[in-house]
């Protein structure tokens, strides 16, 4: 009854005239963000973040603008799966192997409409999911202690390569290398400077902003130019719309099975939106057995991943916001957004700013419908849009981006400061270190320290501390699973990824 | 495998040389505590140690590299992000800018006169954007000058 109180109150500052303008071109936006291949949510939100942190909006606003363009980015990224067998984003990877079929025997706008209705209904129960789980979760996270959250924060990074990662040993160091930046400016307990050098502009720390513009943006920037992808690609046409009451009744129970899978998956440390669309994708093919003709055009197979995805990046919030700890790439970029603006996501999130966290869970809901309205009449739009070659786009987005992180302090260093992060974003993906990892490490370093401090300081120097409830054994044996379990069961599951994958290639060669 | 190798020596000397001067730190005011500035420090340089260790003894298998022109043609993209940065003040924001995302353009595969018309305008579009939509001042520059 009181989580229902505050959604009300969520909704009001929601639907003002002005927060539903932002909502609107949040959802606009993200779309086409994330229609375009190479220009993936979290790069997407980290290009905005500057721009909607110099423009000085309020931090709802900005924080429903940003939502906005998350939710959009996970709708757009299908469209590009659909007509060009690219996926915007990883996720959007399972959406190819019966959209792209579907394509290519002329029905391209069923699949666009069916994939836009699985979506909603992803997106939609998990927003609700989120109301129900957040408040529950958020008051159990009151039990966290300094030692917990020291062990929760490991846990965060110890998951982040996920079930499929590849070499556990790279997250580990990319994460090294996330907190190690963090170390560097004068350090707040003590006041004692550290690898400042005496370089001013260095006290304050390196700007976490900066750093993921510059790792993203600008290392794909280096990306496209190497793979000589400036011609853009050939795309299937799109047809006219011709979807029956029957077509939608058939992919519904399909879409309730995946939102389900898919918003556990986005909760879990390590799962994620990709494991989540491959797993509703994979259910789905069981479910329905022989009748179905997956990897062949079926809309089940374009529904159930759809679904799964969409859910599973509206669950990665429930971690987000009420631990502070975000389960994936764009939600880590989310988490900036919140620090940026002086908000310190966590269990007290939703008491201390109930009014924001509901009024962002709002727009969740409010941003799912104008999407839906958005995706099926004006599908056409933002196809046309895909026809952009990436030779003149990638220059305008670098733009775009260098003008957000100059409009921050006016700085030229600031700019220097990013373009060293985009050739240090092109060297570690070239080596297969993870860039999530490195940002991450950024955000919590400090936090996590303080935790480590202050859980000490209790002990008077105990470091037994760190394991000395229940509670925290059990985080600690969590992210020594997460960490191992890989090597055990990572090999099998990345085999199946690419046997389906595989197999989707075998019928469009 | 050459790849990891170079990059395992890379980082276990960022390693060490991040520990030892994290060793060196002077004690804070107050005496010192249970954790002091050094203290975390010294466990990122400890764990990176390792990992680095373990890259050098199981390298990955390499991702192809560029060659040489591509390289070069990859710094020269980086050398124009800087000269944009170095132009932004001083000569302004629409001669910088034009300069930046035409050549950008021209070197992602773009013929000469497409480029440059993309790169005046975005310049301008994006300035006018900027400064009277969201108030928000990029530097004039030499336009501000010849304009009085």
């Amino acid at each position: 009854m009181e989580t229902l109180n505050f959604l009300l109150q969520g909704f009001a500052v929601a639907l003002t005239p002005e927060n539903l303008m932002f909502a609107a071109i949040g959802a606009i936006l993200g779309t086409v963000i994330g229609a375009l291949p190479g220009l993936g949510p979290a790069n997407g939100v980290a290009i905005l973040i500057p721009l909607a942190f110099s423009l000085g909006l309020p931090a709802s606003s900005a924080l429903i603008l940003l939502t906005s363009v998350y939710a959009g980015a996970m709708y757009g990224g299908r469209i590009s799966s659909i007509l060009l067998n690219i996926p915007g984003d990883e996720p959007a990877m399972m959406t190819c192997l019966d959209g792209y079929p579907m394509a290519l025997k002329g029905r391209a706008a069923e699949a666009l409409a069916i994939s836009a209705i699985a979506s909603f209904i992803g997106s939609l129960l998990a927003t609700i999911g989120l109301v129900i789980l957040a408040p529950i979760l958020a008051k159990f996270a009151l039990r966290f202690g300094p030692a917990e959250y020291f062990a929760l924060f490991t846990l965060a990074f110890a998951t982040l390569g996920g079930i499929t990662g590849k070499n556990q040993v790279k997250t580990v160091v990319a994460a090294c290398l996330g907190l190690m930046i963090a170390t560097v400016g004068v350090d707040i307990t003590t006041g004692n400077q550290r690898y400042t050098y005496d370089i001013l502009e260095l006290y304050e720390g390196v700007d976490f902003i900066i750093a993921i513009v510059g790792l993203f943006a600008i290392s794909e920037l280096l990306f496209f130019i190497e793979m000589h992808a400036g011609e853009g690609f050939k795309k299937v046409s799109l047809n006219k719309l011709n979807l029956s009451m029957k077509d939608i009744i058939q992919v519904l129970p399909t879409s309730l099975r995946g939102s389900v899978l898919g918003f556990i998956a986005g909760v879990l440390p390590g799962a994620g939106a990709s494991l989540g669309s491959f797993l509703s994708y994979t259910m789905e093919k069981k479910v329905v057995g022989k009748s179905g003709y997956f990897g062949e055009g079926d809309p089940r197979g374009v529904a159930a991943p759809e679904a799964g995805n969409n859910a599973a990046a509206n669950g990665a919030l429930v971690p987000m916001l009420t631990l502070g700890v975000p389960g994936s790439g764009t939600t880590a970029v989310l988490l900036a957004m919140l620090i940026s603006l002086n908000i310190q996501p966590g269990p007290m999130l939703f008491t201390q700013n109930a009014e924001l966290v509901w009024g962002v869970i709002a727009a969740l809901f409010v941003g799912n419908l104008i999407l839906l309205l958005l995706n099926i009449p004006m599908i056409g739009i933002f196809v046309k849009l895909l026809s952009i070659p990436p030779k003149y786009l990638m220059p305008v987005v670098t733009l775009v981006a260098s003008v957000g992180i100059f409009a921050i302090s006016n700085s030229p260093l600031d700019l220097y400061f990013m373009i060293g992060f985009g050739l240090l974003g092109y060297l570690l993906r070239k080596l297969h270190i993870p860039l999530v990892p490195v940002i991450l490490g950024m955000l919590l370093g400090p936090e996590m320290e303080k935790s480590l401090r202050h859980a000490l300081t209790i002990s008077d120097g105990d470091w037994s501390i760190l394991w000395s409830s229940g509670l925290s054994v059990g985080i600690w044996a969590v992210a020594i699973t997460g960490l191992v379990l890989p090597y055990l069961i990572g090999p099998v599951l990345r085999r199946r990824m690419a046997a389906a994958q595989d197999k989707d290639h075998s019928i469009v060669d | 495998m050459i790849g990891d190798r170079i990059l395992g020596v890379v980082l276990l000397l960022l390693a060490v040389v991040y520990g030892w001067e994290a060793a060196m730190f002077p004690e804070p005011f107050g005496g010192s505590e249970a954790v002091g500035p050094e203290t975390f420090p010294l466990i990122l340089a400890v764990i990176l140690g390792l990992s680095s260790i373990y890259l050098l003894v199981r390298p990955d298998e390499d991702e192809e590299w560029p060659h040489m022109k591509m390289l070069a043609e990859l710094g020269f993209v980086l050398m124009v992000l800087a000269v944009f940065t170095l132009m932004l003040q001083p000569v302004g924001f629409i001669p910088a800018t034009t300069l930046m995302v035409s050549v950008l353009c021209w070197r992602m595969g773009a013929k000469p006169l497409p480029s440059v018309f993309t790169g005046v305008g975005s310049a301008v579009v994006v300035y006018v954007l900027f400064n009277f939509l969201l108030e928000l001042h990029l530097p004039a520059g030499l336009l501000k000058l010849s304009g009085g």
